[in-house]
């Protein structure tokens, strides 16, 4: 009789433990879903925004086009990366407009009057935050995607992996090889700052 | 050097420890207690409705506090509304924190306060509020507030608010109960003659009342160690959002070298700020003991915890 108990017990938890598990990877999937889905929002949120900062600021950077030129690629691109729905190319399009900041820097360091506008000052915050937005929702897609993936490695959830085939998820796809898995011997050296 | 993985695992394990430590203990506390109850009393169902009562009493008391910790202690500390405007880093930087986290954004308001300071709080992830000082908005750059408010959104992805209001209950319930067995000896109970001889019960009565005078001490400490733990654990649920820990090491130095007393903060809220705000008394006493009564692990074992990471 007891037996019994304990074997029903034991049922019980196991049936209720496979619910639970096979639930995290469908509730993962979908997480990491509407994660990829965050990027393109970010993205098209950065895209809306750079022509109003553009707009705000032509004013007081008339003598530097380039910087406009610049933002305007981006923002093509931006726009035609949200079309492909392509994680790859959202992830490409949002480092973008980090790459610009420095540009922007250098622009605000040679003029001293820029440098102290507010306005200015406001298009550097706004740029650094929508930038900063792309790659925390970039993050989330990569943690969720950890989670998912080891837990599908991982004794014993692994066997509901295997039993659903829950394939493993590529995430972020970045290139296994190349330039940025290599480390150069200049590289290895202590950088010297010279003022 | 530990993996940030691994960090917030090791943190998670340890903090479950303590609490599966923390439940044996007020079981054993309550059992002992009841049961000088039912001795002292003289019928057994006696020690268990006592201890149903105390658990609805204290339960009741931290209910409300549950429901409108948010409210309440808004309330107290004076907190007005955090605008985009305004408050630009704060309210973008919790923004941005929060789409990593995968958390709705909560509600965001600062204290006019110079002390550098910050707390969360909210039942659940629904209804979490984050809350800064104008000194910590103004003395911290982008990259220190990332720290601070992904230690606050790691709090409330752990529910940090909800455990510590069970564990309150808890350690309320026991001294409950230790203080009124302690209060029947002194109303003088029933005439004990006729249980004379019954040694077992004499035993138990005395375990009863030893566990009734040490036990809410011994809770209350077990609490503050269960806050200590959750502590490091938001820090490395903090890098684990930003990937920087300079950010919050840089952070946790700036307020905690900041000799600005906070006004806004009072006991009853000091455990929910990231550091300690009635900081410098016990600067000089880092000794393990005055630990023990610490709500937050000392700021030095923090960063140490948090340079294993970097």
């Amino acid at each position: 009789m007891t037996l019994t108990w304990i074997l029903v017990i034991a049922l019980v938890v196991v049936i209720f433990w496979v619910f639970s598990t096979y639930n995290f990877f469908v509730g993962s999937k979908a997480r990491i879903k509407a994660a990829v889905q965050e990027i393109g929002n970010q993205l098209k949120r950065q895209s809306d925004l750079i022509p109003n900062l553009e707009v705000s600021t032509k004013g007081y950077l008339k003598h530097e086009q380039e910087i406009f030129s610049k933002l305007t690629e981006v923002r093509k691109s931006i726009e035609s990366a949200i079309k492909s729905q392509d994680v790859q190319k959202m992830a490409d399009a949002g480092s973008k407009v980090a790459s610009l900041l420095p540009d922007i820097k250098l622009v605000m360091e040679s003029n001293p009057e820029i440098k102290g506008s507010e306005v200015v000052v406001k298009l550097m915050d706004e740029l650094r935050d929508t930038s900063d937005k792309i790659m925390y929702a970039r993050r989330l897609v990569i943690d969720l995607t950890a989670d998912y993936n080891v837990k599908r490695v991982s004794v014993p959830s692994s066997f509901i992996a295997s039993m659903f085939k829950f394939a493993e998820l590529p995430g972020l796809i970045t290139p296994q090889e190349g330039e940025h898995v290599e480390v150069k011997t200049e590289e290895t050296k202590t950088p010297k700052i010279s003022l | 050097m530990i993996n940030i993985y691994e960090s917030v695992s090791a943190n998670k394990r340890k903090s479950a420890i303590i609490i599966v430590f923390f439940v044996i203990f007020v079981a054993l506390a309550i059992y002992f207690i009841s049961q000088a109850f039912a001795m002292y009393l003289g019928y057994q169902p006696g020690g268990l409705g006592i201890v149903g009562l105390s658990l609805i009493i204290s339960g009741l008391m931290s209910l409300v506090g549950y429901y409108y910790s948010d409210k309440i202690v808004l309330t107290i500390s004076g907190a007005r509304l955090a605008s985009r405007t305004k408050d630009f880093e704060f309210y973008t930087v919790a923004e941005n924190l929060s789409i990593a986290s995968g958390l709705p954004k909560p509600k965001l308001y600062v204290i006019e306060d110079s002390a550098p300071n910050a707390f969360a709080t909210g039942r659940d992830p629904e209804h979490a509020v984050i809350c800064a000082t104008t000194g910590l908005l103004q003395k911290l750059d982008r990259t220190e507030l990332e720290g601070v408010i992904g230690h606050e959104l790691s709090h409330i992805k752990n529910y940090d608010s909800r455990l510590m209001s069970v564990v309150a209950v808890l350690v309320g319930t026991v001294a409950l109960l230790g203080d009124w067995l302690i209060r029947i000896r002194w109303l003088g109970g029933r005439d004990n003659s006729d249980r004379e001889g019954n040694q077992l019960g004499v035993i138990m009565l005395i375990v009863g009342i030893i566990f009734a005078i040490l036990s809410p001490i011994v809770a209350q400490l077990i609490q503050l160690a269960i806050s200590r733990r959750r502590e490091f654990l938001a820090d490395s649920g903090s890098v684990n959002l930003t990937r920087q820990p300079s950010g919050l090491i840089s952070a946790l130095q700036k307020i905690s070298s900041d000799t600005e007393p906070l006004e806004a903060a009072n006991k009853a809220t000091a455990h929910l700020y990231i550091v300690n705000p009635f900081k410098g008394k016990t600067k000089s006493a880092v000794s393990t003991f005055s630990n023990l009564f610490n709500t937050h692990p000392p700021v030095e074992d923090r960063i140490k915890a948090l340079r294993q990471m970097a």
